[in-house]
């Protein structure tokens, strides 16, 4: 495997009326080609917004961090991504090679445009087709995501098809251009359950064919336990916890994976309680000092959790967590 | 658009065999339009009937109106005389039987004569009420050629200066009542120039056929009432567009398009724009229909010989019902027709509407 993209010290605030918001603060991962990442947290943890950000598809509010570093590793070399400026500089970025995915496949699409304008269009964006062979791109990526009829369905809109077809199509539509990175947001959370499972199934089997490398947004552990290779926990803009799938599943080390985790209903036990995690997240406005969670945590050990902000600390060999539970240990060890 | 989850419900039983073949789906929009034509034409006639009732409902007919007239000029008139006359202008036979008559007549292009004048209502009329209708369709047209471009640099900007300038504009020109706004016109112009900018021709050119000169002094006339009925049309028509532009690029959709690499303008027209354009056609109909409830009062302070004028005339001070009748008559016309253009148009341009047709 070779490295795909890394992200360094992204910090995002927004300019708004009430003031200057952080949305992301120093968050860095990275990704293998052909890797699926889980960036799990509640709403407003600022997962969309990371994912945005490897597209600059922010608002115009946007104010990234001086020491924000992306970059996309591609065949022609590596691509600063923080330095794009033009439209036709972040062409590459924004459905060439990397592709994004949105919740709602039905507000996703133009609703007055045919899905096949709509493909073709971004075609003749990203490669030197001619309008025909775009079509027949198209059709043919609408045939694989298992659309039937798909030369039909080309000239139809949004509004013609189900759910589940939808975000087939809309999954057609973001591999067409063969991206490296697919940035799927809540792909399914609008879907039923056993669409649900067809989608990420087909996107699997997509991502090991194409070789790609997924980052897959959700709330859902569930489905990131099915799905991913790694995982990223995100709480208020900053990253708690990452490390293999199987690894933060079995054994989470920070109290908030674990309040997460704690909070899944189980089907071995349907009348054990659920235990969900006890109040709300903060306002943007009012983040924490020291421990951005530290004002909803239960294992808080003392003023330093309120004072100072933890660093990642290894837990294991593919696995790391933010709190200062783990640094006292490392330390006592 | 109430109609539209029942509609999209609809789509969701029926995908899966929709219409096939270009031939197919244009005898389909030829059927619709045809069938939008005739309630189009019973719209028409509907509204005739209320026109035609409204008018018999004024006390006194034709035939009275005309002898008191006569009566007035020093002859004698009698009962008999009044009774010989409805028989004459046919008033004797049953309502519906003269509403019948009248709407057949009017599909003609017939109207009869004028009550009062005693002049058939064709040669009255002349051109004035095309005179009127163009001068509502040109501020409609100046109001839309200005708020569309400025609606959508309205809502794409963020220019503080720009935005609070264009809202003061559009308050103005919503909270300034067109009277009052021509009669201060009129007034400056008066004052300054010692023309006070009324009627629609100079003097030499009142009765002249068409040509050159005359067109050249039409149009020297006739910016100025469309100018004031634009006016507020405008404020009116660049809030609208500024309020649906904002509207559709908050939608997810145009994230989506900028996500795949579309930019600059394309994306800008391709999506919100496009987007935006149904429901502005949509709200063509009800900024016509509102100038031409403000021309003729315009037109009354202008002293514009068109039918807006003449209209007031015949409603409030001569009781003319002939002549009041094939007025509102051509009115209403023009709003039916203009509402079935927007509804083909609508069809055109919004496939949500075109397959809710099409089927």
């Amino acid at each position: 495997m070779s490295r795909l993209i890394d992200v360094e010290n992204l910090t995002l605030q927004f300019d708004t009326d009430e003031g200057r918001i952080t949305a992301v603060e120093d968050v860095s991962f990275s990704l293998e080609a052909g890797e699926v990442m889980g960036l799990v947290g509640e709403s407003g943890s600022g997962k969309s917004v990371t994912a945005k950000s490897l597209m600059k598809l922010n608002a115009g509010n946007a104010i990234y961090g001086p020491d924000s570093r992306i970059t996309l590793h591609l065949e022609d070399g590596p691509v600063d991504v923080m330095s794009l400026k033009t439209d036709t500089e972040m062409k590459v970025v924004r459905g060439g090679a990397i592709s994004l995915i949105f919740q709602e496949p039905m507000a996703s699409f133009a609703p007055a445009i045919s899905i096949g304008e709509q493909m073709v269009e971004q075609l003749m964006i990203h490669t030197d087709f001619s309008k025909a062979q775009a079509r027949e791109l198209s059709i043919e990526m609408l045939d694989r995501v298992g659309i039937s009829d798909a030369s039909t369905r080309f000239g139809q809109y949004a509004f013609e098809l189900s759910g589940g077809m939808r975000q087939r199509a809309m999954i057609a539509m973001a591999l067409s251009t063969k991206p490296k990175l697919l940035i799927a947001d809540e792909p399914t959370t609008a879907l039923d359950v056993t669409i649900q499972a067809q989608v990420i199934d087909l996107m699997k089997d997509l991502v090991s064919e194409f070789g790609m490398g997924i980052i897959f947004i959700t709330h859902d552990l569930g489905v990131i336990a099915q799905t991913a290779d790694k995982v990223a926990v995100m709480y208020l803009g900053r990253l708690v916890e990452q490390g293999t799938v199987r690894d933060v599943i079995r054994r989470p080390a920070h109290p908030y994976t674990r309040g997460l985790l704690a909070a899944l209903p189980t089907l071995e036990d349907i009348d054990a309680p659920l235990t969900p995690i006890p109040g709300d997240i903060p306002s943007p406005l009012e983040r924490p000092s020291g421990c951005v969670y530290h004002t909803r945590c239960q294992e808080v050990i003392g003023a330093r959790c309120a004072n100072e902000i933890p660093k990642f600390s290894q837990v294991d060999t593919d696995h790391a967590a933010a709190c200062h539970l783990h640094d006292e240990q490392g330390e006592t060890a | 658009m109430p109609g539209l989850p029942a509609m999209m419900t609809n789509f969701e039983a029926r995908k899966g065999h929709s219409f096939h073949g270009a031939h197919e789906g244009m005898v389909q929009f030829l059927r619709f339009a045809a069938i939008r034509a005739v309630l189009a034409f019973f719209t028409l006639c509907l509204v005739s009937f209320i026109v035609f009732s409204l008018m018999e409902l004024v006390p006194g007919d034709c035939a009275e109106r005309y002898l008191a007239f006569k009566n007035s000029q020093g002859a004698q008139i009698s009962i008999a005389d009044i009774e010989a006359e409805r028989v004459r202008l046919g008033l004797d036979r049953p309502f519906f039987e003269r509403w019948v008559k009248w709407i057949f007549n009017a599909f003609q292009g017939e109207f009869g004569d004028s009550c009062i004048l005693r002049l058939n209502i064709n040669q009255l009329l002349g051109q004035k009420v095309w005179l009127s209708i163009g001068i509502c369709l040109g501020s409609l047209l100046l109001a839309y050629a200005i708020a569309i471009p400025v609606g959508i640099i309205a809502a794409t900007s963020r220019n503080p200066f720009l935005n609070n300038g264009l809202r003061i504009i559009s308050y103005l020109g919503l909270a300034l009542p067109n009277f009052l706004l021509a009669l201060m016109i009129m007034l400056f112009s008066t004052m300054v120039f010692g023309n006070s900018l009324t009627g629609l021709f100079s003097p030499e050119f009142r009765d002249a056929a068409w040509d050159w000169p005359r067109i050249k002094d039409f149009l020297s006339h006739v910016w100025l009432p469309v100018f004031i009925l634009g006016w507020s049309a405008t404020a009116f028509a660049i809030q609208t567009v500024r309020a649906l532009m904002s509207d559709e690029i908050g939608k997810l959709y145009v994230t989506a398009a900028a996500a795949r690499g579309v930019s600059g303008r394309r994306l800008l027209m391709r999506y919100p724009a496009r987007h935006a354009l149904s429901p502005i056609i949509n709200s063509l109909g009800f900024d016509l229909n509102r100038i031409f409830n403000e021309l003729p009062i315009v037109a009354l302070i202008l002293t514009l010989t068109e039918a807006g004028s003449l209209l007031i005339e015949a409603l409030a001070r001569s009781n003319d019902q002939q002549l009041a009748g094939a007025i509102i008559f051509f009115l209403t016309g023009s709003i039916v027709a203009i509402n079935f253009i927007t509804d083909i148009t609508l069809a055109i341009v919004d496939p949500r509407i075109r397959r809710s047709i099409l089927g």
